[in-house]
């Protein structure tokens, strides 16, 4: 497999000076594989994630992202290949030993501690007293929000509240690395957008670099500067959002980031990235990246739901029914037939001032090659 | 509405515990008043009781002859206690954390003991640590000593005895306290730093609180009443307050005495549970 170069950043990043600097590893996993009796849960991973990085584990229940992370956390230890986290080989170092600090999926907040021991607690263990541990605790109760309330027992805070003292807790040692296992998960929808932009601007402010493990394809969109999606224990692309949305490297990837529309057919011809496609729709004209593509091989092209547009000029044009339609404000979801059946799923803006088509009504469908993309396996 | 609901909630109230109220009323808080008032009567020579208010038998409570027996009686109640939390608590452990789909066997063979009289079991011990029981006759088979030793009516024969009897006791609730335990907190306190000891004494020993409060009372209060093993295994020189109070009910006929006794023995008793769940127990127990 050949690592894809970053070209693009994100919009928000592109003055980042560091952009061009050489930048740290701060954990290496080389080889990683990871076997539980028969069953590979992690396979042949191998992955650098940088030092101030927000790097985010996508993909599926069981895709292997937790064991990942647990594995650089140290609570699992690889069957095969190697871990650091520094430049410090990890092998065999205990949990407790390693400068990685967890906030788990269901907080592990100590039901027996109040507020205050529970962020004190890793303090403690490293040998922090009296005055600093009082102000670092403190502190990091401030960041979090939740000063004031040091005294309380956890059974008395809420979903959220927990989930601020086990950040709080894992934050204030000021580990290297800060594993992230799902932490939004247990958070109702619009106090987990909120928790998304906090962590991201957290992240900003600590300079720690975060590694955070989720299915939620669009909280790792909002919040990763990479993400790394898996699938099987295997890695299947490695990029920035906007890359990994607008170049999915196969059809996993297009398929998990966002919606898709796929095209499934034969290749025709091939004139330098111009990849022509016989398929049971007509012929669709899309573009290769640097996937080899072959006339006569069976090949999928994908084009997003919001790339085709109503009208009849680009490079691809048919003739679509429309068989539903999903008012979502901003933007209205269409879900059309092609004439030989297959569903086409496109987005419109809701901006233009003319009438949109209604159900039922045939309507001319547009994209270019450009936006039609040749999947790899 | 309010009101309605005011009155289902008291007849629910009465129904569900007038029955208990009355077989404990009946059968437990009589025969204490009862007893109460016994302590403070005087009894006479051949067996009767006079009551009335007597101080004397509380006093005589105070001879040092008695007062010995009261203090061994908690020493001896303490000892099994803290041998029974020792002993019970890794085997609690290793069946809540490690039992796996064994647990419940596991818990079954604890109880299995159960099934017999403790009676039976006590005469088992006298059987086995008697002068030429099984115990000597192993002792002396590999070579350990020559002639046969002393087992039986000790103190230490009277705790072998008692830790084998009450271990379920602390065992049962300990397992139930630590079965509940989130072993995910263990990761946590893993990756913050504790070592496996600090992790032990920082966060699974204090959560297991619960469990060793309930099975340390369960444990100690019978055992500071207990009259059958020290009687067949102790003898008449590790005699209990169990044993003097069953003597004076018994055989000597001072039921005056023997009710001051009770009285004393329960009131020392509830003294010690509520200064030991005080001390130990409640900053543990709250917000568990």
């Amino acid at each position: 497999m050949e690592e894809r170069r970053i070209t693009e950043r994100p919009p928000e990043e592109v003055e980042d000076p560091s952009q061009d600097v050489e930048r740290t590893v701060a954990v290496e996993l080389s080889a990683v594989t990871k076997r539980f009796g028969e069953f590979i849960a992690v396979d042949d991973l191998t992955l650098d994630i940088y030092e101030g990085e927000f790097f985010s584990l996508l993909g599926p229940s069981g895709c292997g992202k937790t064991t990942t992370l647990r594995m650089i956390a140290g609570f699992e230890e690889p069957t095969e290949g190697g871990i650091s986290v520094g430049g410090d080989p990890m092998r065999r170092v205990p949990p407790y030993r390693r400068p990685v600090n967890t906030v788990f999926q269901s907080y592990a907040i100590f039901p027996h501690l109040n507020v205050f021991d529970n962020v004190a607690f890793g303090l403690r263990r490293s040998g922090v007293k009296g005055e600093e541990l009082h102000k670092r605790v403190t502190d990091a109760c401030e960041m979090v929000q939740l000063s004031g309330f040091e005294k309380r027992k956890p059974s008395m805070l809420s979903g959220g509240q927990q989930q601020r003292v086990a950040l709080a807790r894992a934050l204030v040692n000021h580990p290297e690395v800060l594993l992230l296992d799902e932490p939004l998960g247990a958070l109702d929808l619009k106090l987990r957008k909120e928790m998304q932009l906090y962590l991201k601007n957290l992240q900003h402010e600590v300079g720690i670099t975060f590694i955070y493990v989720t299915h939620d394809q669009e909280e790792a969109l909002t919040m990763s500067d990479r993400i790394a999606v898996m699938n099987e224990g295997r890695v299947q692309q490695v990029a920035d959002p906007p890359t990994l949305y607008e170049l999915p490297r196969n059809r996993f990837v297009s398929d998990f980031i966002g919606q898709t529309n796929v095209f499934s057919g034969t290749v025709e011809s091939v004139s330098g990235k111009r990849i022509t496609l016989s398929t049971p729709s007509g012929k669709v004209e899309a573009t290769a990246r640097e996937a080899e593509v072959e006339v006569g091989a069976e090949a999928h092209a994908a084009v997003r739901p919001e790339k085709v547009r109503f009208g009849s000029e680009g490079d691809n044009v048919s003739t679509a029914r429309i068989q539903q339609l999903v008012y979502l404000g901003v933007s209205t979801q269409y879900i059309a037939e092609l004439p030989d059946g297959e569903k086409l799923v496109l987005y419109q803006q809701n901006s233009r001032e003319d009438a949109n088509p209604e159900i039922g009504e045939e309507v001319p469908v547009a994209w270019d090659a450009r936006n039609c993309l040749i999947l790899g396996g | 509405m309010g009101e309605e609901k005011g009155r289902g909630w008291t007849f629910g109230l009465v129904g569900l515990l007038t029955p208990v109220t009355l077989w404990l009323g009946l059968f437990f808080l009589v025969p204490l008043l009862f007893i109460l008032a016994y302590s403070f009567g005087t009894s006479g020579v051949y067996g009767g009781i006079t009551l009335g208010f007597n101080p004397g038998n509380y006093l005589k409570v105070f001879d040092p002859l008695y007062l010995e027996i009261i203090v061994r009686t908690f020493i001896i109640a303490l000892i099994n206690t803290f041998l029974c939390l020792v002993l019970g608590y890794p085997l609690a452990y290793f069946i809540a954390l490690k039992g796996g789909s064994w647990k419940n066997a596991l818990i079954l063979l604890v109880m299995i003991p159960f099934w017999t009289s403790l009676l039976l079991r006590a005469y088992a011990w006298v059987i086995i640590l008697s002068g030429n029981g099984i115990a000597n006759r192993v002792l002396q088979f590999l070579g350990i000593t020559d002639e046969p030793i002393t087992l039986i009516f000790t103190p230490q024969a009277v705790l072998m005895g008692m830790v084998y009897s009450y271990l379920p006791f602390m065992i049962l609730p300990l397992y139930a306290a630590l079965e509940k335990f989130d072993v995910r907190l263990k990761e946590a306190a893993q990756d913050l730093g504790a070592s496996r000891w600090h992790t032990f004494w920082r966060v699974t020993f204090p959560l297991s609180m619960p469990g060793v409060i309930a099975g340390s009372i369960l444990v100690f209060i019978p055992s500071a009443g207990e009259f059958v093993i020290p009687n067949l295994l102790g003898g008449s020189r590790t005699v209990m307050t169990g044993n003097l109070i069953q003597q004076q009910f018994l055989q000597a006929r001072d039921w005056a005495f023997g009710s001051a006794l009770s009285v004393m023995l329960a009131g020392l008793l509830v003294a010690a549970i509520i200064f030991y769940v005080r001390k130990v127990g409640a900053e543990k127990l709250e917000g568990v």
